[in-house]
C-alpha cells in the first residue's frame, strides 16, 4: 500500500506543475511586496534604499492601526454570520419542499462582480431616491438616514452588502459538504427514530466540522484582504470611517505614490492574515478528522 | 483511459514549457516600434473612453485619423482607458518604464514625480515657432518645472455656480453677488423643500472647490496658495474663517442630504432632475447645459450660471475665480519615436484646439476665435468670463503633492461631516505640510 | 428522487410554517435588490427621481438595453471572458485535484510544507502584486498576452480551491482506493477512475466558485491586457458605468447585461452537475 502510494515521481508529477505556478507567480511577489517595503519609492522613479523606516513608521500610524481595526470588525462579523450560513445550509439539505428553488435563489448574489454590486447597493443606500429610504419613509421613519454619509453607519451599511453577496459562496460549500455525507447514515438515524434537528446537530455537524473549519479560516483571510466593495462604494470615506488595510494599502501605492510605504501595508497585511489562521488552528485543533 | 493519461502528460508538459519560457508575444506598448525604413508606430494612451467622453473621444479619433491620412507610414496605436484606471495603469507602466510615447498627465502635484523621475521629455522646442503664444498665457506654466515645460494642457476650465432659473423664478430669487444674498437665497430654497446646493463629496475635490472660493472671498486670491507653498498659513483668519463657513453652509441644510456618501456623477442627479437649484463645478459640464442632445433642450434652456458671490469686508474680487487647466498631453522619454511623437503633439495641439469649441463645447487652453463661430450664448458668456477674470487659483488638491493632496481630501470631508473644527481643520493641514518639507 | 417530510400534526405544521415564512423573508432580501435593478433599468431619469421606486416602469425603455448593446464590441468582450474563464477553471480544478490527491493519499515527507505553500496564498491581496507582477510578465514578454491572465487565474485560485477540495478529501471514505491497490492499480487509475469521479460533487462546487471569480475579474485583465482584441466583459462593462453616470435606467441595463450570461450559466449547470451527480459514488 505505502508503497504504491509514496512514489516520488509520480508525487512530484502531480505537484510541480501547481507547485511552480504559485512560487513563480505568487511567491515572486510576496518576497518583492517586503522588499519594495523597505524602499522610499513614489512608483515611478528611483527607490532609495531606508531599511525597516516604513515599517516602523506604521506602527505609529493612527489611520493604519483604524483601518486595522475596521477589517478586524468585518473578520468578527463575517465570521459570526457564518452560523447564519450554516443554518440554513442544514435546513435546505433536509430536503424539505421547494430546498433547491431557496437554495438557488440564495446564490444569486454571489454570481454578481463586484463591480455590479458596489453599484447596485450604492442605489440601494441612495439618501433620497434608494431602496432602503424609500422603504422606511413607507413605513413612516421620518428622516432617514443618509447611509454612506454617516461615520457611524458606514461600516455596517458596507458589512450588510457583504453578507448578501457572500451568502451564496459559504451556503454552496456548505450544502455540498452536506451533499457528500453519506445516505445511510442519515437514514440510521432516522430510523432510530432522530428528529432532523438531532441529525442536523448530532450528525451532520461533526462531520462536516472540517469544512466549517476552513470557512473560518477563508472568512477570516477573505475580510482581511476585503477591498473592491468599500473601494467603491465609499473609497474608505467619510474621512476614513471605512477605511480598510487593503483600502489603505491601496490609497498609499496608488494614489499617493508612497509605493514603498503602501508595500510596507500589504506586507503587515500578509502578516495578519498568517496570524489569523494560525490562531484559528489553534483554537479549532480538535482530535483528528472524523472518519465513517 | 490510457489515451487520457497520456493527453494529461502532454498537457502538464505543455503547461511546464509555457511556464519555464515565455511564448513570444507581440511586442508591448512602451515603445513604440519603428518597422521598415518609414513605417512608424505611435502609442497614445487618453482617457476619455467613447461611453463616458462621447464628445471628446470622436475628437481624439477624428484628429488621429487626419494626421494618419497626411503621415502614410505613421500609425497611432490607441489605449483608452476611464479616469482611475488610468491613474493606476500610469503607475504600474512607469513602474516598468513603460510609459506610452504619448499620453495625457495632470498638471502640478501629479507630475512632480515622473518630472523627477525623468519620464517626461521636454516640450519646449515645439512651442517654439509660434505655438507657445497660442496659449492663453498661465496654461503651460501648470505644466512646468525649472522653467521646462513637460505637458501641453487641452483643456483650460473656472468653476461657475450653475443655477435653475426655472427655479429661482419660482420662488422670486435673483442672482446674488454678495454672500449674504446667496445665503438668503439657500434659505429661501431650504424653506421650500428645494435642495439648495447638489455636491458630490465623496469626491472630496468637488467639496474643496467651495473651501476654496470662500478661502479666496476672505483672504483674496493669494492667501490659500500661500499657506499651500509655506510662504502662508493655514492658520491664517481667513483660511478658518473659509472653513467656519463651510460648516454653517452644512448647519443650514444648504448641501444636499448624505453628500459624504454621494459621489459627483451621482450628485448631478438631483440638478439634472430639477430638485436642486445650484451646482458648483468645472466648465467641462457646459456641453450637458448647452450642447448635448441627450439633455432635453428645455432644461438645458433653464440653466445659467453666476460667479461665486462676494464677502462684505472680504479681501477677495468677483472676478476670480477658481479654476485650472486639466489635462496636458506628455511625451516619454524613452520613446523610440519621440521626434515622432512630438510631432503628433504638436499637430494634436493645434487640431484641438479648434475642434473642441466647435465639437465638444469645451474650452481648450488655446486662444479661441469666436467671431466666425456659431457658438450657444453660455459658451461665449464663460469665455468673456474667462478673458475677463483677475485670477485663477488652480484646484487646492492639484498644487499639492499626492500625499498631502489625500490628506486635504481626508479633511475636507471632515470638516463637511463636522467631525473637527476649522481650527483643528487648519492645523491638520499644517501637520501634513511641515512633514512633506 | 427527493423525499420530503410531511409534517402531520399541527404544532409541526406551524413550525413549518413559521420556517417557511423565514426562509422566504431570506429569499426576498437575496433577490429582491437583482428584481428592483431590472425594474430600474426599465425606467426614465425622471421616474427614477419622481417616482416610486416599487413602481412598475411607465413604457419600458428597452433603448437603455439597445443602448448598453451597441457599444463597443461585446461580442468581443463576451466571447475573450468565454473562452478565458473556462480554460483557467479547467486548469485550475485538475491542477488542485491532482496536488490534494498527493497531499491526502500519498505518504511523502514534505506533504505539510507544500500544502502551507500553498495555504500563504491565500493571503496575498491582490493588488500589492500588481507591479511586481506586471515588470516579471514583461520580462517574458506575456504582457498582452491572454496566458499571462489564465497563468494568473490559476495560480491565484489555487490555494482556494485546494482548500475546499482538502476538506472533502478528508472525509472520503478511502476503502475503495485501498482495495483498488490491493487490486494492483496504477496510481493513475485509482485518481482519474475512482477518486475524480467520487469528488464530483465538491468539484463542480469549485467550479462554480471559480468561474464566478474569473468571470467578474477585473484589476489584472485591466492591467496585462493593453489591447482591445483580448479584453473581457468586466472591463467593458467597467467603462460603460461611467458614461451613462446620472442615467440609472442606462446603468440597471449595463449591470442586468453583465449578469445575465453568468446567471443562465449558473442555472443550467447548477442542475446539471450539482444534483446530477450522485454524491455517494460509494454505495453499500
Amino acid at each position: 500500500m505505502n508503497r504504491v502510494m509514496s512514489n516520488k515521481f509520480i508525487i512530484s508529477l502531480y505537484i510541480l506543475p501547481a507547485l511552480l505556478l504559485i512560487l513563480v507567480l505568487i511567491y515572486i511577489p510576496i518576497v518583492l511586496t517586503g522588499y519594495y517595503g523597505l524602499m522610499k519609492w513614489d512608483g515611478i522613479g528611483d527607490m532609495t534604499f531606508i531599511g525597516l523606516d516604513n515599517y516602523i513608521r506604521l506602527l505609529s500610524d493612527n489611520q493604519f492601526w483604524r483601518s486595522s481595526y475596521h477589517s478586524l470588525l468585518l473578520a468578527i462579523f463575517s465570521t459570526v454570520s457564518l452560523l447564519g450560513y450554516l443554518t440554513i445550509s442544514l435546513i435546505l439539505a433536509t430536503k424539505i419542499k421547494g430546498a433547491n428553488f431557496l437554495r438557488k435563489i440564495y446564490l444569486i448574489p454571489m454570481l454578481l462582480s463586484s463591480v455590479a454590486i458596489a453599484q447596485l447597493w450604492l442605489k440601494i443606500y441612495h439618501p433620497t431616491n434608494g431602496l432602503l429610504n424609500s422603504i422606511l419613509i413607507a413605513i413612516g421613519v421620518n428622516n432617514p438616514p443618509a447611509w454612506l454619509a454617516d461615520r457611524n453607519l458606514v461600516l455596517i451599511a458596507i458589512f450588510i452588502a457583504i453578507i448578501w453577496q457572500y451568502a451564496g459562496f459559504y451556503i454552496l460549500i456548505y450544502y455540498a459538504a452536506l451533499k457528500n455525507i453519506p445516505e445511510s447514515i442519515i437514514e440510521a438515524a432516522r430510523i432510530d427514530g432522530a428528529t432532523p434537528v438531532q441529525i442536523a446537530y448530532r450528525i451532520k455537524l461533526p462531520l462536516i466540522s472540517g469544512v466549517f473549519k476552513v470557512t473560518i479560516i477563508l472568512a477570516i483571510i477573505g475580510s482581511l484582504k476585503y477591498f473592491d466593495l468599500i473601494w467603491i462604494m465609499t473609497g474608505g470615506g467619510p474621512a476614513g470611517a471605512s477605511e480598510v488595510i487593503a483600502s489603505y494599502m491601496y490609497k498609499n501605492a496608488f494614489t499617493m505614490y508612497n509605493f514603498g510605504y503602501g508595500s510596507a501595508v500589504g506586507f503587515y497585511l500578509l502578516l495578519f492574515c498568517l496570524l489569523g489562521t494560525w490562531l484559528i488552528r489553534k483554537l479549532t485543533s480538535t482530535k483528528d478528522e472524523i472518519q465513517y | 483511459m490510457r489515451k487520457m493519461k497520456s493527453s494529461l502528460l502532454v498537457f502538464l508538459a505543455i503547461l511546464l514549457g509555457l511556464v519555464g519560457c515565455g511564448s513570444p508575444a507581440q511586442p508591448e506598448g512602451g515603445g513604440g516600434t519603428t518597422t521598415g525604413a518609414d513605417e512608424v508606430t505611435i502609442n497614445f494612451m487618453h482617457l476619455w473612453p467613447a461611453g463616458s467622453s462621447a464628445q471628446h473621444n470622436r475628437i481624439v479619433e477624428s484628429i488621429i485619423s487626419e494626421y494618419e491620412e497626411n503621415n502614410p507610414g505613421v500609425n497611432i496605436n490607441v489605449d483608452v482607458l476611464s479616469n482611475d484606471q488610468y491613474k493606476e495603469t500610469m503607475t504600474v507602466l512607469a513602474s516598468s518604464r513603460q510609459l506610452p510615447d504619448v499620453g495625457l498627465t495632470w498638471a502640478a502635484g501629479y507630475m512632480t514625480p515622473f518630472i523627477q523621475g525623468n519620464m517626461f521629455t521636454p516640450l519646449d522646442d515645439i512651442l517654439e515657432g509660434g505655438l507657445g503664444e497660442s496659449f492663453i498665457p498661465g496654461t503651460t506654466e501648470a505644466f512646468a518645472a525649472n522653467d521646462t515645460t513637460y505637458g501641453l494642457p487641452l483643456e483650460l476650465n473656472i468653476a461657475p455656480i450653475y443655477y435653475n432659473k426655472n427655479i429661482f423664478a419660482e420662488y422670486d430669487l435673483d442672482v446674488p453677488e454678495t454672500y449674504e444674498e446667496f445665503k438668503n437665497v439657500v434659505q429661501t430654497l431650504q424653506a421650500n423643500g428645494v435642495i439648495p446646493i447638489t455636491v458630490g463629496n465623496r469626491e472630496p475635490w468637488t467639496g474643496s472647490m467651495w473651501y476654496m472660493y470662500l478661502a479666496d472671498r476672505f483672504g483674496g486670491p493669494e492667501t490659500l496658495t500661500n499657506a499651500i507653498n509655506r510662504t502662508g498659513t493655514f492658520e491664517d483668519p481667513a483660511l478658518i474663517q473659509a472653513a467656519e463657513e463651510i460648516q454653517n453652509l452644512v448647519d443650514m441644510n444648504a448641501f444636499v442630504r448624505g453628500f459624504n456618501g454621494i459621489g459627483n456623477e451621482e450628485a448631478k442627479g438631483p440638478f439634472m432632475n430639477e430638485q436642486a437649484a445650484m451646482y458648483l463645478m468645472g466648465t467641462w459640464e457646459l456641453p450637458n447645459y448647452t450642447t448635448n442632445e441627450d439633455v432635453p433642450q428645455e432644461f438645458r434652456e433653464s440653466i445659467g450660471f453666476f460667479k461665486f458671490p462676494v464677502v462684505e469686508g472680504g479681501a477677495g474680487d468677483i472676478d476670480s475665480f477658481v479654476g485650472g487647466p486639466g489635462v496636458g498631453l506628455f511625451v516619454s522619454e524613452n520613446s523610440q519615436v519621440k521626434e515622432q511623437s512630438k510631432e503628433f503633439v504638436r499637430f494634436f495641439v493645434e487640431r484641438w484646439g479648434e475642434r473642441a469649441v466647435t465639437d465638444a463645447g469645451v474650452i481648450p487652453a488655446t486662444r479661441v476665435e469666436t467671431g466666425e463661430l456659431d457658438l450657444p450664448d453660455m459658451y461665449i458668456e464663460v469665455l468673456e468670463e474667462l478673458a475677463n477674470a483677475s485670477n485663477i487659483t488652480l484646484y487646492a488638491d492639484v498644487q499639492m503633492s499626492a500625499a498631502v493632496a489625500q490628506t486635504h481630501l481626508d479633511l475636507i470631508q471632515s470638516l463637511y461631516g463636522g467631525d473637527i473644527t476649522p481650527e483643528e481643520f487648519a492645523r491638520r493641514h499644517e501637520e501634513a505640510l511641515a512633514a512633506e518639507q | 428522487m427527493e423525499k420530503t417530510h410531511n409534517p402531520s400534526n399541527v404544532s409541526g405544521k406551524i413550525g413549518y410554517a413559521l420556517l417557511y415564512l423565514v426562509l422566504g423573508i431570506i429569499a426576498v432580501f437575496q433577490v429582491y435588490p437583482l428584481i428592483w435593478l431590472v425594474l430600474f433599468s426599465l425606467k426614465s431619469n425622471r421616474e427614477v427621481f419622481n417616482a416610486s421606486p416599487f413602481a412598475l416602469p411607465a413604457e419600458p425603455r428597452w433603448e437603455n438595453y439597445v443602448n448598453a448593446w451597441t457599444q463597443g464590441n461585446i461580442g468581443l468582450y463576451f466571447f475573450n471572458s468565454v473562452w478565458i474563464t473556462i480554460v483557467s477553471v479547467v486548469l485550475t480544478v485538475i491542477l488542485a485535484s491532482l496536488v490534494t490527491f498527493a497531499i491526502t493519499r500519498m505518504v511523502w515527507k514534505l506533504n505539510k510544507l507544500v500544502l502551507g505553500l500553498f495555504m500563504i496564498g491565500l493571503m496575498i491581496p491582490v493588488h500589492s502584486t500588481l507591479i511586481p507582477l506586471f515588470s516579471f510578465f514583461l520580462s517574458i514578454n506575456l504582457i498582452d498576452n491572454p496566458l499571462a491572465i489564465i497563468l494568473t487565474y490559476t495560480a491565484f485560485n489555487l490555494p482556494l480551491t485546494i482548500m475546499i477540495l482538502l476538506g472533502f478529501y478528508y472525509t472520503l471514505p478511502r476503502e475503495v482506493e485501498e482495495a483498488a491497490v490491493i487490486d494492483g492499480c496504477s496510481i493513475h487509475r485509482i485518481f482519474f477512475q475512482i477518486t475524480l469521479p467520487m469528488t464530483m460533487p465538491v468539484i463542480s462546487t469549485t467550479g462554480i466558485i471559480n468561474m464566478i471569480y474569473n468571470w467578474n475579474e477585473f484589476v489584472f485583465i485591466n492591467t496585462f491586457i493593453r489591447s482591445d482584441h483580448y479584453r473581457t466583459l468586466t472591463v467593458g462593462i467597467q467603462s460603460f458605468i461611467g458614461q451613462y453616470a446620472t442615467d440609472w435606467g442606462a446603468i440597471g441595463a449595463t449591470l442586468v447585461i453583465s449578469i445575465l450570461p453568468i446567471l443562465i450559466a449558473f442555472f443550467i449547470l447548477s442542475n446539471k452537475i450539482v444534483e446530477g451527480i450522485a454524491a455517494g459514488a460509494v454505495k453499500g
